[in-house]
């Protein structure tokens, strides 16, 4: 009886020492990102693939699209090439290209994964989309995409080059929230049913 | 919309990161799920007894989180939402199961006296009284159930009964049918 209630005291201790978080797999939530369908504020829940998506219909929110990609990189050229004046101008001995890191300080890579992250969602739900679209509006996203990218991996550079400059950092977030704004504004593109 | 009564800081951060997933910020979302992946996750692991079916049960349970959201209130925490979405989730699964494999009954009794044979005959390596997690994953899953949800979380038996439809009756067999062959386990 004494070893029965021994044993039962160390069962209850046992259950009281487990770990009450067990952390799930890596991945995972970015299979759960991708399940996430999108809704509206006050709104019920929005299922994919709830119709079809013409660009046609929406000329204005797809000009927002282009627009955003370009004024995107358009900021950045004119701001990097502000720093390549202010390096060209420098003594020489700061004027010496470096290598352009591989990674961005922790602060920034840490910022880049919650952007990355924002960014995979809408991707996904785009990519989802895309048998349904047009060509012609696959074709006007993935150029904008394109552009965005190509402004994102500037300010990256750029940023990883020169760490402490606050403007090329502030250009490097919104680049982002540029991007993850054009997929979300195309994502806005699908017609209600 | 969710409009909890906060105290500090930390209360209120996570009230705007519930409400600004309940308006469709999937950043927001992402942050209540880094908070409670991991709560979810230990509990769909004792559920379930099996690392691919947490996997696949904790994802349904997010997925399910976001289409409800909008409905919370904070009338409950935020983990026992949650965790009344992976009992929820994991019985419709089982009742899902059960139909396919042409079962007649679905009573939980009858899950339990059925499946203890299967959960008994496993061997349980427990040689070192370590291994609880592994002898908690061997017991059959209507008992397994009782004892996570009771035992190891916590939950009242009005809150399981509430949860999973077992008569308190039920709930007190699983539960002692538990606690005997964990000893029983332990003991060997």
């Amino acid at each position: 009886m004494t070893d029965q209630r021994t044993i039962e005291q160390r069962l209850a201790d046992l259950v009281a020492a487990l770990p009450r978080d067990v952390a799930p797999p890596d991945d995972l939530w970015v299979e759960v990102a991708r399940r996430l369908a999108p809704r509206r504020a006050g709104a019920p829940p929005v299922r994919e693939h709830s119709g079809r998506w013409r660009l046609g219909r929406f000329p204005a929110a797809a000009a927002v699209i282009v627009a955003v990609a370009i004024g995107s990189s358009a900021v950045t050229v004119m701001v990097m090439r502000q720093q390549q004046g202010r390096t060209a101008a420098a003594p020489p001995a700061q004027a010496v290209s470096l290598p352009v890191a591989s990674t961005l300080p922790a602060r920034f890579a840490s910022l880049e994964r919650d952007f990355a992250r924002s960014v995979t969602y809408h991707q996904r739900v785009l990519d989802q989309r895309r048998d349904s679209l047009a060509p012609s509006t696959v074709a006007t996203v993935e150029r904008s995409l394109r552009v965005a990218d190509s402004a994102i991996a500037e300010a990256r550079a750029a940023l990883a080059r020169d760490p402490g400059n606050r403007t090329i950092a502030a250009i490097f977030a919104s680049n982002y929230e540029r991007k993850i704004d054009l997929l979300r504004r195309a994502s806005e593109l699908a017609p209600r049913t | 919309m969710f409009d909890a009564t906060v105290g500090g800081p930390a209360d209120r951060a996570e009230v705007s990161r519930i409400a600004r997933a309940q308006r469709g910020d999937v950043d927001a979302f992402a942050e209540l799920y880094a908070a409670y992946a991991g709560r979810v996750h230990a509990l769909c692991l004792r559920l379930t007894g099996n690392g691919a079916a947490a996997r696949e049960l904790t994802q349904d349970v997010f997925v399910k989180a976001w289409e409800a959201l909008p409905a919370f209130r904070g009338e409950a925490s935020v983990t026992t939402w949650l965790h009344r979405i992976a009992v929820n989730s994991l019985l419709m699964q089982r009742r899902a199961d059960a139909r396919r494999s042409m079962r007649v009954s679905l009573a939980d009794d009858d899950e339990a006296a059925g499946m203890a044979g299967e959960g008994t005959s496993a061997p349980v390596d427990v040689a070192t009284a370590i291994d609880l997690e592994r002898a908690v994953a061997a017991l059959p899953p209507g008992v397994r159930r009782a004892f996570v949800l009771h035992d190891v979380e916590g939950y009242s038996h009005e809150e399981i009964a509430d949860m999973t439809g077992l008569a308190p009756g039920t709930l007190r067999a699983q539960l002692h049918r538990a606690r005997q062959l964990l000893t029983k386990a332990m003991s060997q």
